[in-house]
């Protein structure tokens, strides 16, 4: 089977010799107008960070991926989000008290290093406690600033009170 | 006189090189500037993927197949959610199966847009790199209001999609189509029919449609060998078979069936088909719910299956063995550019050196498709 193309297997495919030099700066022409068109227009591209007028994260659409947040006051501590992320950069530690038989959340850390921003933590959520904010820019001097702990260690905080529906759906998660 | 003593010359092409996008190796023997072989390393951007998937659950490897071939990350997403749903026998509610459609498509202009992009300043033409980008970023704005991110998407849920379209999303879209269509005319007054870059593709490599189905080849690069094979339209799924679109094929306009220019021009003529796509979907696109109701621990039943849906980059399939439980047992994921590069070491011999770099980029690898 004639599968390659040696170099000599193509002859002067397009008209001839001259012709084909007409052609090259005909066409050549035809792309210098196009690029000649845009010359004079505004250019499209924009400065990073510090010419834009004004800052990134206030152009970037409501449903942006940045980086998660977290409202400690809505959270009931269900656990959805922490068993939704393919990678487990969420942790989350509950404790029982024995006498007043109350949850408390001792532990809720995000790894933002890890967070890969697929948004499935987002889905389960019932309160809407866990959501992706516009903020992007993380760069910080050490990897381990990138743990955003929102319960300050040491402390224990209550979680918020499911409503009666939110309940029944994070109970039929856990089964 | 001494006797003037010749010898082939091996030489490593990669991995690190501008033309072999992403991490790729080729030991070529060659002679000069003609290649006598080629044969391709694959395996530095190995990441498991398909070992993950074991790991994670059905909807937590959807972010994962967003990383399987990145440029075309919407249609990775939606052969994910085929196989399962087809496993699961999970329904879709019809606008989600628009909405899909409308993703994948402009997700697979901005793939090609990418493609001829990357192969223009390959073969030595960088102007035309930054137009291509230029509209691909239009897309990445308009995907970025639908689904919150620009490269991977992780959009399309099983059973589902995560978002209905955002307020203004339906004339943003028109709008840009409007504006893109006749782009596509300037494009090829640009690049596309200038002398010189036709004479750099034009009978280089030719794929005769034998060859190119012995070897496997998908997608646009077996279109481009003359074959109108297309699986929205013979083994359509979603709501292909609702829409009206042709399925462009190699003509051989200015040298032969199935060489570097056919594979080049079969995805600009592409590019025009998935905006009539686009335009009817979001004409014809029905109200009502966008994500079917299933559980939140996905546990599809026994067994094993299939499924095939036709990529940017030609037939990307997922094999899916389940056990009953919350993981899966094993993925394989078959990609388009994997038999791409089978083919390589087959039609590269007696090429120029230059050549193959037309070639590589004609072929429109992903290095991380290849390996997964």
């Amino acid at each position: 089977m004639a599968t390659t193309a040696s170099t000599d297997a193509v002859p002067g495919f397009r008209g001839t010799y001259f012709g084909r030099i007409k052609n090259a700066i005909i066409s050549i022409m035809e792309g210098m107008s196009v690029t000649l068109g845009y010359l004079l227009q505004r250019p499209i591209t924009i400065q990073y960070p510090d010419r834009t007028p004004k800052p990134v994260k206030d152009t970037l659409p409501e449903r942006y991926r940045g980086i998660l947040e977290l409202d400690m006051k809505t959270c009931t501590a269900c656990l959805a989000c922490e068993r939704a992320c393919p990678i487990g950069c969420i942790k989350i530690e509950v404790v029982k008290d024995k006498e007043t038989k109350k949850r408390y959340i001792t532990r809720f850390d995000i790894d933002i290093a890890k967070c890969m921003y697929c948004g499935l933590c987002v889905d389960p959520c019932p309160g809407g406690a866990i959501r992706h904010t516009n903020e992007f820019e993380g760069s910080t001097s050490d990897v381990q600033y990138l743990v955003r702990r929102f319960v300050p260690p040491g402390e224990r905080i209550e979680p918020a009170k499911p409503k009666k529906k939110e309940k029944e759906e994070a109970g039929a998660e856990g089964s | 006189m001494t006797e003037f003593i010749t010898e082939e010359m091996t030489l490593n092409m990669g991995p690190q090189h501008p033309s072999t996008h992403g991490v790729l190796r080729f030991q070529l023997t060659s002679d000069g500037e003609v290649i006598h072989s080629v044969k391709p390393d694959v395996g530095y951007l190995h990441r498991s993927i398909e070992k993950i998937a074991e790991k994670v659950t059905y909807h937590g490897f959807m972010p994962y197949t967003d990383r399987v071939d990145y440029v075309a990350a919407m249609n990775s997403n939606f052969a994910w959610a085929l196989t399962v749903e087809k496993l699961g026998g999970y329904q879709v509610p019809e606008r989600a199966e628009y909405l899909r459609v409308i993703a994948a498509e402009l997700n697979r202009i901005s793939s090609h847009l990418i493609m001829l992009g990357v192969m223009a300043m390959d073969i030595g033409a960088v102007t035309p790199f930054p137009y291509f980008l230029r509209e691909r970023e239009t897309i990445n704005d308009l995907l970025e209001e639908l689904c919150g991110a620009r490269l991977t998407y992780n959009y399309i849920r099983i059973g589902g999609v995560s978002s209905d379209l955002p307020d203004g999303f339906r004339d943003r879209a028109l709008r840009f189509l409007d504006h893109f269509e006749p782009i596509i005319d300037e494009f090829n007054r640009l690049i596309t029919y200038n002398e010189i870059f036709v004479n750099r593709l034009a009978n280089i490599v030719i794929i005769p449609r034998e060859q190119a189905i012995a070897w496997a080849l998908v997608g646009p690069n077996l279109r481009a060998s003359g074959v109108k094979w297309d699986l929205r339209k013979d083994e359509p799924y979603s709501i292909y078979p609702q829409v009206e679109f042709d399925i462009p094929v190699g003509k051989g306009e200015v040298g032969t069936v199935g060489d570097c220019f056919d594979r080049f021009i079969v995805r600009v003529d592409e590019m025009r088909e998935s905006s009539k796509i686009i335009r009817q979907c979001l004409d014809k696109m029905p109200e009502g719910e966008i994500q079917s109701k299933l559980p939140r621990q996905l546990k599809p039943p026994k067994g094993e299956v299939y499924v095939r849906s036709e990529s940017a980059r030609g037939e990307m399939g997922y094999y899916l063995v389940s056990n009953g439980g919350l993981n899966p047992e094993r993925v394989k994921i078959r990609t388009g550019s994997f038999s791409a590069m089978a083919i390589m070491e087959e039609v590269s011999k007696g090429i120029m050196i230059a050549d193959m770099v037309a070639l590589i980029s004609s072929l429109d690898v992903i290095a991380p498709e290849i390996d997964r």
